[in-house]
């Protein structure tokens, strides 16, 4: 070919040049924003986990804040209209405290000639966001302190559900990204040593990896759970559980690692590396590792949901974290009953989370695993 | 064949051995020796003061002062020797007793699960790679993800709240209310299977989603192989070209992860059983980490595995038998 | 014995319509072998996948396209208009035309022993129990020049040599006992000396057993051994064709001459070879005008590039696609567009 300057280059040669440079990360960025449903799902987990992360502000009420005059309500849906007329700014009706004519219990009764107003940046309870920012400002609130807005309801308690699902989406999200985090660099470890060195040492700990491997993980988790100190903090049952789901998670992270090293050592390229003198640490490094790094971040990804739903089966039973804190798996379970499904339904939002989230990051890995396959670009 | 056999053999068992020791070590972390508890259960309200010589007794009574190594080997033995998986020390009687027919519940169970799931995910996946990019293929896809996303401690209750809507019936439980505490009898079993639908369903839809996608993964590859076109060429009619060639390779990876799916199984059986109130294993299980009673909870969570370890080299065997390429490699 | 007439295929795909075969038309006779030349994405293996109805769905075949088969009962089939599925489509498929593949690994099945798919094809078209079939089969397997057939019969693919396989894939597509044979590059995959007995076993067969034959190949050198007729393909269409030995001694498009100089030889044996220059273009870029120009030697600016030679007639069943002959120029001179 001959030598062409970049400006002789059309536009149309321009963009193909720049696809044939583009580095293996820039490929597979650019096929995976083609694909839509997984660029939701990137942007869903994003909102969710930026909740999590700035829950005292996003969230208008602490997670053990109780409104006894709206025990088990149902949820409030700010409003622009109603029978004295509509205004710009949303609203919901104040409730007034009556008796019942027949109980005499005390019950709240929504007075349809009250207007609260909902503002964004009210002013409500004092927190500290990330542990640090002090404010009483809130991402949104009712213009009178003393009311109080319940978009999904309350529970029994009276506490605001949609405050406890922002609290939990933290709590629940952290579990996950710290559990993937343990079983990453112990499947890195034992995957890498087992794959590189090979022969006896990779006989002994595929045995190993067999035994975690096949003991079911929750009837296992049941009996360390139970063995927890009653008196243990919920942040130590918390590190503890995290700890636990992330040291049986590595098996199969570290099969996969494991066999792509053991495939890749004799690959053509591998060893002509080898025998043109390179050395162990930049084999790895530039042969070897780039190879299935995309691949391991695929497993990555998809391990969460794994994650996710055994912190939430656990705690739905009561055997992984306790009140007070809250994940999404604790404020499950105060719907344990078909009778919480006919009563109080909107105690049922957290699963939505706990759907959703794990649907994101199952999308999300498809998605990276098309990206990631070089074949299936068809150019 | 018979080398092969006895290979997977060897290698179950030298799996079941450390998994054994596992589980020991397991059953020794809860805090609290058993005997303090035993001694407060026996003697409280009776007015008897416990001296710490009586618990001491109550103690090498029940063999708790020994080592460690000695204490395994005593629980190892008796149960590889005499099926004897020692004494369950809340119930006052012998392991065996407490799990009894439970376990065989949990079996019936785990297999009900196991034939919903592979009846359900190997056609429906077939189909799906037949009829790819069809709705029919679209819709499966949006369904696998609920599968994998939809955890089935929520279908249960989801199932048992249409249920009590639909049907005004309790779906719920293994067993009506008649037959509960009845001897087994030919009824008791009909009765048995008319409940066992609903966990088979509700165990099997996450595995039945994973399943599918596997199925319709494999298949494609499979449809796409030469060999494939080659027996078309040869004039085999399409339905038994679909059975006797694609299909009958892209089903090894289904069956390659059994024991995957029973391990996934028995980690749902004890959540999903908390839900639908089932009298099994599970809740058994949480019962005697609960009570301390380590000698059910390991002889439990050793048998889980042992089914487990045991379907792992079914589905080895299996797979052998499937593909005569795997003989010679072995 | 069949006759392809008009033939144009396309596929839908993401690119847009991708057309591999373009209005190609050739014949094979009763007992005779006709070899189709042509680098990888010519069409060749597609348009014969179009005789079997194997090409996946995503194919469009045209409407004016006409393939007319005589079969052994003396019938002509027009295999574009059998319906899917249907029992006369099963029996042209390995009982009229057999085909055997380049990949002799990946045809069979892995997982049933030669003699299954034998015993299969056979009972599928002859009537035969399973004890005569399989006496079919070992027979056949002989005849192809297997040792201890009767013990081959039983073993699985995986368990034979790549040769062997070869063969055993041969023994397959014939045991049925059709009457025309396609070959898609059968000793593409083999080592050379294999290559040779393969070839010389086909032509034993083909002789004996007076089936017709269409053999597919990237080598012209192999069409000079096994073929009488020759078509040369190029980005999907037919550029030159005639009788082998004809074609050979005197080709008369660049594209052919530049194939025939790619075969290296002993004479040869000092000498460079001159391969033909540059790559086939991609096929979603098919180049305007005469489609082989982009790396035509004689190229002619302002003509091949431009206008789409037609195909003259040379003689008897010889025609070639080319602005260069001579005849063809002047007799269409007078119909470049200004």
């Amino acid at each position: 070919m001959t030598d062409v300057s970049p400006e002789q280059l059309s536009a149309e040669e321009k963009k193909r040049l720049k696809y044939y440079s583009a580095s293996q990360w820039t490929l597979i960025w650019w096929r995976f924003r083609r694909h839509k449903a997984a660029m939701v799902a990137v942007m869903i987990l994003g909102l969710m986990a930026l909740s999590g992360i700035f829950a005292e502000f996003v969230a208008p009420y602490g997670t053990t804040t109780r409104d006894t005059s709206y025990l088990d309500g149902a949820p409030q849906i700010p409003k622009f209209c109603d029978q004295n007329g509509c205004s710009i700014q949303p609203f919901i009706h104040g409730v007034s405290t009556k008796r019942d004519p027949i109980t005499l219990r005390a019950i709240s009764v929504p007075d349809p000639e009250k207007r609260v107003y909902v503002t964004f940046f009210a002013k409500g309870e004092p927190v500290k966001v990330l542990g640090l920012i002090a404010t009483d400002r809130h991402l949104f609130g009712l213009s009178d302190p003393k009311a109080k807005l319940h978009l999904w309801g309350t529970d029994d308690l009276g506490r605001d559900v949609f405050s406890r699902t922002i609290y939990a989406t933290r709590v629940s999200l952290s579990i996950g990204v710290i559990g993937v985090m343990i079983s990453f660099v112990l499947a890195l470890i034992i995957g890498g040593v087992a794959g590189y060195a090979g022969g006896v040492i990779d006989n002994v700990i595929q045995r190993v990896t067999e035994v975690i491997r096949v003991v079911p993980i929750i009837p296992l988790y049941m009996g360390l759970a139970a063995a927890m100190p009653k008196e243990w903090s919920t942040t130590q049952v918390y590190f503890a559980m995290t700890l636990i789901l992330g040291l049986f998670g590595w098996p199969t992270l570290a099969r996969r690692i494991r066999s792509q090293l053991l495939s890749i050592r004799n690959e053509d390229y591998v060893v002509a590396a080898r025998l043109a003198g390179a050395r162990p640490t930049r084999i790895i490094s530039r042969h070897m590792l780039p190879s299935f790094t995309s691949f391991i971040i695929v497993d990555l990804v998809i391990s969460f949901p794994y994650m996710i739903l055994s912190e939430t089966a656990l705690s739905f039973v009561g055997l992984g974290l306790r009140p007070p804190t809250v994940s999404w798996g604790v404020l499950l379970q105060q719907a344990q009953s078909v009778r919480v499904i006919e009563q109080t339904p909107w105690l049922f939002i957290p699963a939505v989370f706990v759907v959703v989230a794990v649907l994101a990051f199952t999308v999300i890995g498809d998605g990276l695993r098309d990206a990631a396959d070089p074949y299936s670009d068809s150019h | 064949m018979l080398r092969f056999t006895l290979e997977r053999l060897v290698g179950m068992v030298i799996t079941m051995a450390l998994v054994s020791v596992m589980v020991f070590i397991i059953m020794e972390i809860p805090p609290g020796d058993y005997a303090d508890r035993y001694a407060f259960r026996k003697y409280s309200g009776t007015g008897v003061n416990v001296t710490q010589a009586d618990i001491e007794a109550i103690r090498a009574d029940l063999g708790l002062d020994k080592p460690m190594v000695l204490r395994y080997l005593d629980w190892i033995g008796g149960i590889v020797l005499r099926g004897d998986f020692g004494q369950a020390f809340a119930f006052e009687t012998s392991v065996v007793k407490v799990i009894g027919d439970k376990g065989f519940l949990t079996l019936g169970i785990l297999f009900a699960t196991l034939l919903v799931t592979y009846m359900i995910s190997i056609p429906v996946g077939i189909f799906a790679a037949v009829k790819r990019a069809s709705a029919m293929d679209y819709g499966l896809t949006i369904f696998s993800y609920m599968g994998l996303a939809l955890p089935n401690f929520l279908l249960a209750l989801l199932m048992l709240y249409f249920a009590s809507r639909w049907f005004g019936a309790d779906i719920g439980g293994l067993f009506s209310e008649a037959y509960a505490d009845a001897p087994w009898s030919l009824a008791k079993v009909w009765d048995l299977v008319k409940h066992l639908w609903l966990p088979a369903f509700v165990l099997a839809w996450s595995a039945v989603a994973y399943q599918i996608q596997t199925m319709r993964a494999t298949m494609s590859d499979e449809l796409n192989k030469l060999s494939v076109t080659a027996a078309r060429a040869r004039g085999v009619p399409e339905m038994k070209l679909l059975v006797k060639y694609p299909a009958r390779l892209a089903i090894n990876p289904v069956v390659s992860t059994i024991g995957f799916d029973v391990n996934r199984i028995f980690s749902e059986l004890p959540i999903v059983a908390v839900v639908l109130g089932l009298t099994e294993l599970g809740e058994l299980l949480l019962k005697a980490y609960l009570d301390l009673d380590m000698y059910v909870a390991g002889a439990i969570l050793l048998l889980l595995t042992f089914i487990i370890v045991f379907m792992n080299f079914v589905s080895d065997l299996l797979l052998a038998w499937l593909d005569p390429r795997i003989k010679l490699g072995a | 014995m069949l006759k392809v007439d008009n033939l144009t295929i396309s596929f839908r795909t993401d690119e847009g319509l991708i057309t591999p075969v373009q209005d190609v038309s050739f014949e094979v006779k009763a007992g005779r072998t006709l070899g189709i030349v042509g680098e990888s994405g010519s069409g060749k293996s597609v348009s014969t996948k179009a005789l079997m109805r194997l090409l996946p769905g995503n194919a469009l075949v045209s409407p004016d396209a006409r393939m007319a088969y005589v079969n052994k009962a003396g019938e002509t089939v027009n295999v574009e208009s059998l319906k899917p599925n249907s029992r006369a489509l099963r029996q042209l498929r390995g009982g009229e035309i057999g085909m055997i593949f380049q990949e002799p690994m990946a045809s069979f099945s892995p997982v049933y022993t030669i003699g299954n798919q034998m015993i299969e094809a056979i009972r599928l078209h002859r009537k035969a129990s399973k004890k005569e079939a399989r006496e079919i089969a070992i027979d056949m397997l002989d005849r192809v020049g297997i040792s201890n057939a009767s013990a081959r019969v039983d073993q699985y693919p995986h368990e034979l040599s790549g040769g062997m396989r070869q063969r055993a894939m041969i023994a397959l597509a014939l045991s049925a006992g059709p009457a025309l044979l396609i070959a898609d590059e059968p000793t593409t995959a083999l080592d050379v000396t294999i290559q040779a007995q393969v070839l010389e076993l086909m032509g034993d067969l083909q002789r004996d057993l007076g089936m017709g034959m269409i053999f597919i190949t990237h080598d012209l050198g192999v069409i000079a051994q096994v073929a009488d007729d020759v078509v040369v393909m190029y980005l999907g269409k037919i550029v030159e064709r005639g009788a082998t030995a004809e074609v050979i001694r005197n080709p008369r498009h660049p594209y052919t001459q530049g194939l025939l100089k790619a075969i290296p030889s002993l004479d040869t044996l000092h000498d460079r070879l001159s391969p033909v220059p540059g790559d086939i273009p991609s096929p979603t870029e098919r180049p305007s005008g005469c489609p082989f120009h982009t790396r035509c030697g004689q190229m002619r600016a302002g003509q091949c590039d431009v206008v789409e030679p037609p195909e003259v007639q040379l003689g008897e069943g010889r025609a070639v696609r080319c602005w260069l002959d001579a005849e063809v120029s002047q007799s269409a001179k007078l119909e470049i567009p200004a």
